[in-house]
C-alpha cells in the first residue's frame, strides 16, 4: 500500500465566519505502482484533496498513511518558472534533493527526450505552446522519479488531440517507473482511458460515490465495446452527480 | 437490487435499501406508472441515497406538473431529510435579514479588529520565519545582485532628485523664517541635522517602499497566482530562504548607501537655496554645515535604514504571499504593501527618535 486517509475532513469558513465542509469524510486507500483516477464535477474538493495529500494544505480532521518517499506534482497550468529555459525547470526539482551537475544535467536530457522536448531545452516557457509546457510540467514532475506523482487536471486546457497523446505518454512513462500515480480530472474518457482504479467524488461536501477498479486490457482502445461500456457507466453516475434536476425532461 | 417498488392500483410500495445502482430500474418502474393520484409508500423502506431520491423527486414532480397527484406515506427521519432537501431547493432565497443598523456597526468594528489582528499576528510570524531563514539559509548570490540592481541602482536617480528638491524647499523656508531674525547663518546646521536625522531617511523609505515593496509583494503574488509558489514548495524549497531572504539581504545592503547618497543630496539642495535665495556661499554653507554635524548624525540615518530595510522587504512579501484567488488580490496585495510598509516605517521613526535621540554626543534636551 502506498497511501490510505481515514475520515479526511476539510472545512472552509464563508464570509459570514460560518464553516462548511468541503471534503470528506474521505476513506480511501491507494496500492503502490496503482494508477487512480480521481474524477468529479468542478468544485467537488479535488484539488483541495490533492492538495492535502501534498502537504499544501492540512486537513481539520482525519488520518494520513503516506509512505516516505519523493512527490511529484504537475499543476493544472503547469507552473513552471518563467525566468528559467526548459532544461533548468526540469532539473530545478532535482537541486531540492542535492543532485547536481553533470547527473542533473543527463537525468532533465532523458526525461526531455522521453517528452519529445530536447531540442527546445533552451526555450523559455513563453515561447512554447500549451501542450509543450505541459510536456515540460510533466517532465519536471517526473525528474526525481517519484514514488508518488500527483496530477491536478494537466491536460484540462489542450485540445482533443494533444491531450490523448499526452496521456498516452504519461500512462507509458509512470508504467515504466512503476510510480503510483492520483490523477486529477474532470473528464470520463480521460479517466477510463488512464486509470487502473476510478473514484468518483460527489460536491457539498466532498465526498466518495463510487470506488471501482476497471477491468480493461492494455492496451485501451477508445472503441471497443467495454471501453465504452465503463464509459456509459460511470457518465450516468457523473452526470447525476452534476444536475440532480436535468431528470426532469423526461 | 436490495429494494423493491410494488405499484397496485394507485399505490406504489417502495420497501428495502436504494442504491445509485438501482437507478436505472427505479426510472424505469416510476415511469411507467400512470395515474391521476398516487400513494406513495415508503414505510417498508429503509434507506434512498441522494441520487435515487432526486430521481424519484424529479419524475414525480414531472408527472405533478401534468396533473399528477402525489401523497407520500411512512418515510423514516432518514429519507425525509433527504426530500426535503429538494424541496427546500425549490423555494426562492429567502430576503435577507434587516440588521439593527447599531449592531450592524458593532459587528463591523468587531470583524476589523479581527481582520487586523490577523494580519498583525502573521505578520509578526512571518517576520520571525523570515529572519531565521537569513540567518540560516544559503545565498543566493545572482538573484540577490538582481535585487540590489532593481531596488538600489535603478532608485538612485528619483532618490536624488527627490530628496534635492525637498532641501531646496526646505532651504528656501527655513532660510526664509530665519533671515526676519537676521539668523540665516543657522540655516545649514538646522538643514543638514533635519536632512540627517529624518528626511533623508524617511523620504528614501517612501520611495523604496513604493518602488520595490510593491515591486515584491506584485511579484510574489503573480508566482502565488501562478502555482509557482506551490510547485517551490512541493518540491521541498524553504519559500522564506528562495523568495524572502534574497529581498532583505538586498535593502539591507542598499538602502544604507541610498540613504547617504540621499542626505548629501538633500544637503546640496539646501546649499542651492542658500545661494540662490539667501546669497550664502557654498563654502560658508559647508563651514556651517560641518560645524553642526557630527559623525554619528550620518550613521543615526544608516542605522535607522537597516530598520526599513526589513520593514520593506518583509512586509512586501508578507502582502505578497498572502494572496488568494486571482489577479484582482495581487492590486490589493500591492496597495496594502505600500501603506503598511510607509505606516510601519513612520511609527518605527517615531519610536528610534523618541528613544535614541539621547544617544546623540553633545546633545542635551
Amino acid at each position: 500500500m502506498s497511501l490510505s486517509l481515514t475520515r479526511l475532513e476539510k472545512f472552509y469558513k464563508d464570509q459570514s465566519g460560518k464553516s462548511f465542509g468541503v471534503l470528506g469524510p474521505i476513506d480511501l486507500r491507494v496500492e503502490t505502482g496503482e494508477f487512480l483516477c480521481l474524477l468529479g464535477p468542478t468544485g467537488c474538493g479535488k484539488t483541495t484533496l490533492l492538495r492535502i495529500l501534498s502537504g499544501l494544505e492540512k486537513p481539520d480532521s482525519g488520518e494520513i498513511f503516506l509512505l516516505p518517499g519523493r512527490l511529484g506534482y504537475v499543476f493544472q497550468q503547469g507552473a513552471l518558472f518563467p525566468w528559467m529555459n526548459v532544461e533548468s525547470n526540469v532539473m530545478f526539482p532535482l537541486k531540492a534533493t542535492g543532485i547536481t551537475g553533470s547527473e542533473c544535467r543527463s537525468r532533465a536530457g532523458e526525461l526531455l527526450n522521453l517528452v519529445g522536448l530536447h531540442e527546445f531545452r533552451k526555450s523559455f516557457p513563453h515561447e512554447l505552446s500549451g501542450g509543450m509546457q505541459q510536456r515540460t510540467a510533466l517532465a519536471r514532475g517526473l525528474v526525481t522519479e517519484p514514488e508518488l506523482l500527483l496530477l491536478d487536471e494537466p491536460f484540462a486546457s489542450l485540445d482533443t488531440r494533444t491531450g490523448i497523446n499526452l496521456q498516452e505518454m504519461l500512462r507509458s512513462l509512470c508504467g515504466r517507473l512503476s510510480t503510483t500515480v492520483i490523477f486529477v480530472t474532470h473528464n470520463i474518457e480521460e479517466a477510463v482511458y488512464l486509470a487502473d482504479r476510478i473514484v468518483v467524488m460527489g460536491h457539498r461536501p466532498g465526498r466518495i460515490v463510487r470506488n471501482e477498479p476497471l477491468n480493461l486490457e492494455w492496451p485501451r482502445s477508445r472503441l471497443s465495446s467495454g471501453f465504452t461500456e465503463v464509459l456509459l457507466s460511470f457518465r450516468q453516475t457523473f452526470e447525476e452527480l452534476v444536475d440532480p434536476s436535468a431528470t426532469l425532461s423526461f | 437490487m436490495r429494494g423493491k417498488i410494488i405499484h397496485n392500483e394507485n399505490k406504489v410500495r417502495i420497501s428495502g435499501r436504494f442504491s445509485v445502482d438501482d437507478l436505472k430500474e427505479v426510472t424505469s418502474m416510476l415511469e411507467g406508472i400512470s395515474s391521476r393520484h398516487l400513494v406513495m409508500d415508503f414505510s417498508n423502506c429503509q434507506s434512498v441515497d441522494t441520487c435515487i431520491a432526486a430521481r424519484m423527486w424529479s419524475i414525480t414532480e414531472a408527472k405533478r406538473a401534468r396533473g399528477t397527484s402525489f401523497e407520500f406515506l411512512g418515510m423514516n427521519p432518514d429519507i425525509k431529510a433527504i426530500f426535503d432537501r429538494f424541496e427546500v431547493s425549490d423555494e426562492r432565497s429567502p430576503l435577507p435579514v434587516t440588521k439593527n443598523a447599531l449592531l450592524y456597526n458593532f459587528e463591523d468594528i468587531g470583524g476589523k479588529v479581527l481582520v487586523t489582528w490577523d494580519t498583525v499576528s502573521g505578520l509578526v510570524s512571518f517576520t520571525a520565519k523570515a529572519f531565521k531563514a537569513l540567518f540560516t539559509g544559503k545565498v543566493r548570490g545572482s538573484i540577490t545582485a538582481y535585487y540590489m540592481e532593481q531596488s538600489g541602482v535603478m532608485a538612485v536617480p528619483i532618490v536624488v532628485t527627490l530628496n534635492w528638491l525637498m532641501g531646496v524647499v526646505l532651504g528656501y523656508q527655513a532660510g526664509y523664517q530665519m533671515s526676519q531674525f537676521g539668523a540665516e547663518l543657522f540655516m545649514p546646521a538646522l538643514l543638514a541635522y533635519s536632512i540627517c536625522w529624518e528626511i533623508g531617511p524617511m523620504m528614501t523609505a517612501v520611495l523604496v517602499a513604493g518602488r520595490s515593496g510593491s515591486a515584491f509583494a506584485a511579484e510574489i503574488g503573480t508566482m502565488k497566482v501562478r502555482q509557482e509558489v506551490d510547485a517551490l514548495e512541493v518540491m521541498g524549497f524553504n519559500l522564506y530562504g528562495y523568495i524572502v531572504t534574497p529581498k532583505m539581504i538586498a535593502l539591507f545592503v542598499v538602502m544604507p548607501l541610498l540613504v547617504t547618497v540621499a542626505n548629501f543630496a538633500g544637503m546640496a539642495g539646501g546649499l542651492a537655496a542658500g545661494g540662490m535665495f539667501l546669497g550664502m556661499p557654498a563654502e560658508v554653507y559647508i563651514a556651517e554645515a560641518r560645524k553642526a554635524l557630527v559623525p554619528f548624525d550620518l550613521y543615526w540615518g544608516v542605522i535607522k535604514s537597516l530598520f526599513y530595510s526589513a520593514i520593506i522587504s518583509v512586509t512586501g512579501s508578507f502582502m505578497g504571499m498572502r494572496v488568494r484567488g486571482g489577479p484582482a488580490s495581487v492590486g490589493r496585495a500591492t496597495t496594502s504593501a505600500v501603506v503598511v510598509s510607509i505606516f510601519l516605517v513612520i511609527l518605527v521613526d517615531a519610536l528610534l527618535s523618541l528613544l535614541f535621540v539621547h544617544l546623540r554626543p553633545g546633545l542635551t534636551l
